[in-house]
């Protein structure tokens, strides 16, 4: 056997190995370690768990009002977005009855008056009258033309509101941002986090699904300037963004953290007064026209003192 | 080695590398699907 021919098929195994085991590293690095969920306590206790928030179980997660008179007859299915669910609960919860419900151990059942699809599902849902009222943040200008598509037109009620924030790693030195270098960022024209006084690191701005809550309060902050995906961050330092209510878990763990936006913290009574310069209602949203004196019944109650306790106790800032 | 050995063994090394590698990124999607962006953040790091 020739050595030096032995010697080449050695060093061609050897490298194969070693570049399936780069790459199998680099994917783990760089992917498989950022998505792996520790579910730790703080996680939990905020994070939406839909059997956590079921009503009539007797769940601490859902705050309802005693005593309020409770609908009969033609009952509206109502439907919502994931960071909204404690809210929705607890409405239905007050004034639903309760065979209403019909929760099947994982999912709703279809002739419950209570569902859940989350933002993007009941948008559609609501379009389409597979429900009467859902809780959700603004629709994108897709679930707009959607529903202007088919001929709908959506009254929207404001019954709570939140701060729409941006996050960063609790590593990372930056602690403030303004509204513009938002802008920038997501257009692409600020890339490094030194341009914001952080360390010469590029910026990894992640997004949400098209049609998420949270993606489309980011299309409504940028107005008309494009959102510009950044492909090439993959090794820089992330910023990402959210709704208070979903951060404030994660902030107990030390693990992110939300940024100051022009230079006012977004907390209750900064959100509340109103200095906190992005502020995200969340609305009642129900077909125009609706001849189902329930749907009105149930806005009438969400826009309540009791409706707004519900809103405030379930984590989130009342408006009237 | 034999031409036919050294075939094998590139094959062998070959079809384990690439179903790992596959394996990896499906159980990836698969976590990315359910992480929250606020958790990926917090793992991502500085």
């Amino acid at each position: 056997m020739d050595k030096k021919k032995l010697g080449k098929q050695i060093a061609v195994i050897a490298l194969l190995i070693v570049l399936f085991a780069g790459l199998d590293l680099a994917i783990y690095q760089l992917f498989i370690k950022r998505v792996i969920s520790h579910h730790t306590p703080g996680m939990q206790k905020m994070s939406v768990e839909v059997a956590d928030y079921v009503p009539f179980t007797g769940s601490a997660n859902v705050h309802s009002a005693e005593g309020a008179e409770r609908l009969e007859g033609d009952l509206p299915t109502i439907d919502g977005a994931a960071a909204l669910l404690p809210v929705y609960a607890g409405f239905v919860e007050s004034i639903y009855p309760e065979d209403s419900v019909i929760y099947n151990g994982t999912d709703y059942d279809s002739a419950s008056a209570m569902h859940y699809t989350n933002t993007r599902g009941c948008f559609k849902d609501i379009v389409d009258g597979n429900a009467d009222i859902i809780i959700c943040a603004q629709p994108s200008d897709e679930q707009l033309k959607y529903a202007a598509d088919n001929g709908v037109e959506l009254e929207m009620v404001p019954i709570g509101t939140d701060a729409f924030v941006f996050i960063v790693n609790a590593n990372n030195p930056v602690n403030d941002i303004t509204v513009d270098q938002i802008k920038g960022i997501y257009s692409g024209q600020i890339t490094n986090w030194s341009e914001l006084g952080g360390e010469n690191i590029p910026i990894a701005a992640m997004h949400r699904n098209e049609g998420s809550g949270s993606q489309t309060a980011l299309e409504k902050l940028m107005g008309d300037m494009p959102i510009v995906p950044d492909y090439t961050a993959i090794i820089g330092s992330p910023i990402g963004f959210s709704f208070r209510y979903y951060v404030t878990g994660m902030l107990e763990e030390g693990g992110v953290k939300m940024l100051k936006v022009n230079g006012v913290e977004p907390n209750i009574e900064n959100i509340s007064n109103g200095t906190y310069p992005i502020g995200g209602q969340f609305y009642a949203i129900y077909r125009k026209g609706e001849t189902n004196e329930n749907v009105y019944k149930a806005i009438d109650f969400m826009c309540s003192p009791e409706g707004q306790k519900i809103v405030e106790e379930s984590g989130y800032v009342p408006i009237y | 080695m034999k031409d036919k050995t050294f075939v094998i063994i590139l094959a062998v090394i070959m079809v384990v590398g690439i179903a790992t590698t596959t394996a990896l990124l499906i159980h990836g999607y698969n976590l990315w699907k359910e992480i929250s962006i606020v958790e990926m953040i917090a793992n991502w790091g500085y």
